[in-house]
């Protein structure tokens, strides 16, 4: 079976669970004493990752570290419909490695910054909640004009792609690094539509949406979202 | 002058901000605001704060007719903002005054307005009407917000410009760039743009070029002291028919976009700008509004009709909006407030109604959660009618005005079970009713027998449709009959379950028997009869004399002191209702109090100088309190 | 949103008499690196702390200039801050507290496994983090699935004992889905909570393959300033199969979700005032812990009760405008 190197607080490690849990793949998670104890960083993990993070996959002797490149893999491998990864459609796979990229920018920044208010990392906290705040905007505004668009997802595709689901802890779990999405309504409103998709999963710190009725758009093929009066 | 923050209306989101079962977390003035649509398309402003222990409302679920803080699951109705439900206490109905903090709401030109004036009652004339927004449907511009003071941002905003939309239009019809492109700015295209107006919290702008015309209107949210959001809405929409000049050139829908990125674009560059120079001085102190404490239960409209009316507790009055047969003997009245809102409706709550000819009836809410403008009751023409249901059926028209009480719950509804199973015969479905509605909306599991005499005596259809497959109707059984399917149906007691019933009194009966004899403990079986009638045991009734007030008002059991006292015009500071805030506490002066609550610790009960009179009662005949 | 973290010399800003003279938790002695300098917040003011180089002994001051991570003799420290060492965890004093520290009897029993879950900072005041704590009334919406699962909601009565050491709430039941790790199916689970100390609080619950003893599991906090606390994760377990990171993840699971809701909790200090929120019968120990802390005439992280009139005068006959 699938193993992940994984720890519960961790953003990068969610995005791997998340992704499995809408495809359905089981997996074993392999507890890692992250912290306080710093396992990932010891000798023996050095063999599993020499650059001594996680997440890390071992899917039957293929071991594969980096959150972006997991999701990839996983896509690639356990999504038969082809959409989570599209591609096959050139415009929307390079969107999707686009906001991949972006999501690097979100996890340095934003979840960099929960890791200074929560764990206490030695991060300068001013430059990195800067750093999101600039982040959120370009965000914020591509999702609101998406909206317009009718296009209820990061990529122009009619559904979900790992895009979504690389940026989406980030967003989430920004208030615990001082990050108020006050000042975000598009991103609060991309976030309930994520936590409608099925076989969604949540992580300690993130609370499932209400039973029922489902914002159009949720499920691959809607795309109904608000247009302006 | 700042205009007064309690009577000034201010937009605080965009109406599509609010889709579906989304709670929008805004801010209005420092006071952080949760904004959130029901079902019935009703738009909610409410303090940001559950006040239970203070959490955001805007982390919680929008369940479409009650929102739920996510804490501890109380759920709050739409509109009223009232406690519907405490999921720790299942067998309490939450005291009355368990509200959130609402503020008016009004809907125009896209957006959602708001002020500050907590209680949701609405001041003045309502947001402002521009004649520039009232001509053609206007076009809502992207938000932005600005880290910069309000005042400021306003008048800063002076500068904006941007291109007349149908020469936007025009451009994109010919595939010129213009959105995105930082080559094609309005200086380039030579726009004259001037201020054509200007209010509080506001600025119109027009923009012309040659024969070109268009006119924006910005809003300025004030989100805190150094921090707004902009609010442009463009006249006349993407078409550029804003009737300033008459030369606007129409486009096809898509222009839209392209005219939304270009206001965002040129918005955005001066939004930098102004942010640029908001950060080079120094920061004014945030705001720091008042947060609403909970409110004491203050003198209320109903206690204050009692005294006028010499006691009775008929102090509401609404309007009979609508009236329908519902089935055979059967009719339905709808009841609206004439002013204000109406208490919020719980499941199995009844009121009183005065009738036209002076007598008094109990009625059952038929109501769903969140269903909060109105009352809706089914009056049954019982053949040996007294002049009550004859009363209502016969004289009762649209547009009367009626005296009711405020809802009473005798029949509260618990929550916390696997398996609910509520029993209806004839016109007894009306609280049971409501009770399905309730836990249908919040995905509990139940099931609703109703039994009727035939389809034609069966009420509220159109109700019981929307339930579904949870409703099962037994039509023209007899005695015999039902006693056998109430058998079937109560055949295995399951731990934890809960049975209701309501219907004519053999039938209830019956139900209760049955369930005995098949091993349902007593507690697990909740009924009640149509008339609501309150056993009162007297036996164990006290007195007690109010030494300030020269009074001394008998408290029958059922009733606890504060009930009396309010009954009596006494009026009294309130919180909890539970016993445990400590609000109502009073001097002893004699008697044994016999407490009830958990706010005084064992010594302080030991002394018996001080008690909780909302629960805790005497054990000697006499108590006197320092009132 | 920011939180102020701006103390960077070791002068509390905290002139509270009640909360200086306490001890606290500052961190694992286990984490602390020997001969390095480690540096945290305490009532507003920045301290730094070590190990002596090869010896076990902790050393905590005042922050003068130095850095996290800079190399310091610990025996060589002017200036040092009173310390002990219990349940693995190094306390402190910024005043002369007239008491010694608490004990937790189970930490003396051989087969116990004693760790730090993790200290984890928290964007609330202490005293939020303790009623949260004490509260069971969220289990099946904060703790869905785990501690607790709708619709089995209910908040039974419970007793609550109180004197001038300690607040005590006995026969706390509650239906859990999976209280412990090493319990598989739901069932009504009996809680012991303590509260010994104003900003510490620890919960007794039968372990679950042995009825007849208790796990303790203590939040102990750490006031860095009135709205911003290190929570520490105290472990003191009966259990022979799971892995100390199975176990660690397990309490960081639980923590990780109260987390957002102490951070979304308006005002951060605790209102002592009973009429500032709207306490019910399930709350009664928190009810008890509010007056607890205003007896003890603590000011520090929370909002002091203005002292009410506890005999509310009858308010005038009401009349009516317009």
């Amino acid at each position: 079976m699938m193993k992940i190197y994984d720890y519960e607080l961790s953003v990068n490690c969610y995005k791997q669970r998340l992704l499995l849990g809408i495809l359905g793949v089981p997996y074993e998670s392999i507890p890692v004493d992250f912290f306080p104890g710093w396992e990932h960083k010891g000798e023996a993990f050095a063999e599993i990752n020499p650059l001594g993070h996680i997440p890390v996959i071992d899917d039957d002797g293929y071991i594969l570290r980096d959150a972006q490149a997991i999701l990839v893999y996983l896509a690639l491998r356990y999504d038969p419909s082809g959409l989570w990864y599209p591609v096959t459609d050139p415009r929307v796979a390079g969107e999707v490695a686009s906001w991949m990229a972006f999501a690097e920018g979100t996890t340095n920044t934003a979840s960099a910054a929960r890791l200074h208010d929560t764990l206490g990392y030695p991060f300068d906290i001013d430059t990195v909640r800067a750093g999101a705040q600039k982040l959120f905007r370009v965000l914020d505004d591509h999702v609101w004009f998406h909206e317009q668009q009718e296009r209820p997802w990061v990529a122009s595709a009619p559904h979900p792609t790992i895009a979504d689901l690389a940026l989406f802890p980030d967003v989430m779990l920004s208030e615990q690094g001082g990050i108020s999405l006050l000042d975000y309504p598009a991103l609060r409103r991309w976030t309930d539509r994520v936590k409608h998709i099925p076989g969604f999963t949540v992580m300690s710190g993130i609370f499932p949406a209400p039973a029922g009725a489902a914002p159009a758009g949720a499920a691959p093929g809607g795309a109904t979202v608000g247009r302006p009066r | 002058m700042e205009p007064d923050p309690s009577t000034s209306w201010y937009p605080v989101a965009r109406s599509d901000d609010l889709p579906l079962r989304h709670v929008f977390q805004g801010e209005l003035l420092g006071r952080e605001l949760a904004i959130w649509r029901a079902d019935d398309g009703f738009v909610n402003v409410w303090e940001n704060r559950c006040l239970h222990r203070g959490v955001r409302l805007s982390i919680g679920l929008n369940e479409g007719r009650e929102l739920r803080c996510q804490y501890h699951g109380w759920r709050y109705a739409n509109r009223t903002a009232g406690c519907t439900y405490i999921p720790a206490h299942p067998a309490d109905a939450p005291a009355r005054v368990i509200c959130n903090v609402t503020f008016p709401a009004v809907e125009r030109y896209g957006l959602v307005w708001t002020c500050d004036s907590p209680g949701g009652v609405a001041p003045g004339d309502g947001p402002p009407v521009l004649a520039a927004l009232e001509a053609a449907a206007p076009l809502g511009l992207r938000n932005l917000p600005v880290n910069a003071e309000p005042s400021t941002v306003l008048d800063e905003l002076a500068a904006y410009a941007f291109v007349p939309t149908g020469l936007l239009a025009q451009r994109t019809a010919h595939d010129r760039p213009v959105a995105g492109s930082a080559t094609l700015g309005t200086e380039e295209l030579g726009a004259e743009v001037s201020v054509t107006d200007r209010g509080h919290s506001w600025i119109e702008l027009t923009a012309r070029m040659g024969e070109a015309a268009s006119r924006v209107v910005l809003f300025v949210q004030p989100v805190d002291s150094a921090r707004s959001v902009v609010r442009g809405v463009l006249a006349g929409g993407a078409d550029g028919a804003d009737g300033a000049d008459g030369a606007g050139v129409h486009s096809p829908e898509r222009d839209q976009m392209a005219v939304l990125r270009h206001h965002h674009r040129e918005l955005s560059r001066l939004r930098d700008a102004i942010e640029d120079r908001a950060a080079r001085r120094p920061s004014p102190v945030p705001m720091t509004p008042r947060l609403q404490q909970v409110r004491l239960r203050p003198a209320e409209s109903a206690l204050e009709h009692d005294r006028r009316d010499g006691g009775r507790r008929t102090g509401l009055r609404v309007s009979v909006a609508r009236r329908w047969d519902t089935a055979d003997a059967i009719v339905a009245f709808e009841l609206r407030q004439l002013d204000g809102l109406l208490p919020t409706p719980r499941p199995g709550a009844h009121i009183d109604v005065e009738l036209p000819n002076g007598l008094v009836r109990q009625y059952s809410l038929v109501n769903g959660p969140g269903e909060t403008d109105r009352y809706l009751i089914g009056v049954k023409r019982e053949p040996a009618s007294r002049g009550g249901s004859a009363c209502l059926h016969d004289t009762v028209i649209v547009g009367d005005v009626l005296a009711i009480s405020e809802p009473r719950n005798n029949f509260p509804l618990r929550r916390d079970s696997f398996r609910t199973i509520l029993i209806a015969g004839g016109i007894g479905i009306t609280p049971l009713l409501s009770m399905a509605q309730a836990l249908h909306w919040s995905g509990h599991t139940y099931e609703l027998h109703y039994f009727a005499q035939s389809a034609g005596h069966v009420a509220f259809t159109e109700i019981l449709d929307s339930l579904g497959p949870d409703v099962t109707t037994h039509l023209g059984l007899d005695p015999s009959g039902t006693g056998s399917v109430l058998t079937r149906l109560l055949s295995d007691p399951e731990d934890g379950g809960h049975v209701y019933v309501c219907g004519p009194g053999p039938m209830l009966d019956a139900t209760r028997n049955t369930a005995t004899t098949a091993g349902w403990p007593d507690h697990a079986v909740h009924f009640e009869y149509f008339t609501n009638a309150t056993e009162i045991d007297s036996s164990s009734s006290f007195e007690v004399e109010l030494a300030r007030s020269a009074l001394t008002l008998p408290v029958p059991a059922g009733s606890s002191i504060m009930d009396v006292l309010r009954a009596n015009g006494v009026a009294v500071a309130s919180s909890c209702e539970q016993g445990a805030c400590g609000t109502c506490l009073t001097a002893v002066i004699a008697g044994e109090p016999d407490h009830q609550d958990v706010y005084l610790n064992a010594s302080e009960r030991r002394a018996g100088d001080r008690m909780a009179i909302c629960v805790s009662r005497s054990r000697s005949p006499r108590l006197v309190l320092d009132i | 949103m920011a939180v102020s973290d701006t103390a960077t010399m070791g002068t509390p800003s905290c002139t509270d008499p009640v909360a200086l003279h306490e001890w606290y938790p500052i961190s694992a002695l286990v984490e602390i690196t020997p001969g390095l300098v480690h540096r945290t917040q305490l009532l507003g003011g920045a301290i730094s702390y070590t190990r002596t180089p090869g010896g076990s002994r902790p050393v905590v001051w005042p922050s003068g200039g130095e850095a996290s991570g800079a190399e310091v003799d610990g025996l060589a420290v002017d200036h040092q801050l009173p310390v002990r060492v219990k349940f693995g965890y190094v306390w402190t004093t910024l005043g002369r507290p007239e008491h010694e520290l608490f004990d937790i009897a189970e930490c003396d029993e051989a087969d116990r496994r004693i760790q730090n879950g993790g200290s984890i900072m928290v964007a609330t005041s202490a005293p939020r983090a303790i009623e949260n704590f004490l509260d069971m009334g969220h289990f099946p919406y904060v703790h869905t699935g785990i501690l607790g699962a709708e619709p089995r909601t209910e908040v039974l009565e419970y007793d609550v004992e109180v004197t001038d050491e300690e607040i005590l709430a006995t026969r706390c039941l509650f239906f859990q889905p999976q209280a412990a790790l090493s319990a598989s199916d739901g069932q009504m689970t009996e809680y012991v909570y303590r509260v010994p100390h104003p900003y510490c609080v620890m919960l007794y619950k039968s372990v679950p393959t042995d009825a007849s003893r208790m796990d303790v599991i203590a939040l102990f906090c750490q006031p860095m300033t009135e709205e911003r606390v290190r929570a520490h994760n105290f472990l003191c377990m009966v259990d022979a199969v799971n892995s100390d990171t199975a176990l660690k993840r397990f309490q960081q699971l639980i923590f990780g979700q109260d987390k957002p809701i102490l951070e979304n909790q308006s005002p951060r200090r605790l209102p002592l005032d009973p009429r500032a929120e709207t306490p019910i019968r399930a709350d009664k120990s928190s009810i008890s812990y509010r007056r607890w802390l205003s007896a003890k005439g603590l000011t520090y992280a929370v909002i002091p009760a203005t002292a009410p009139s506890p005999t509310p005068a009858p308010t005038p006959a009401p009349t009516r405008s317009s």
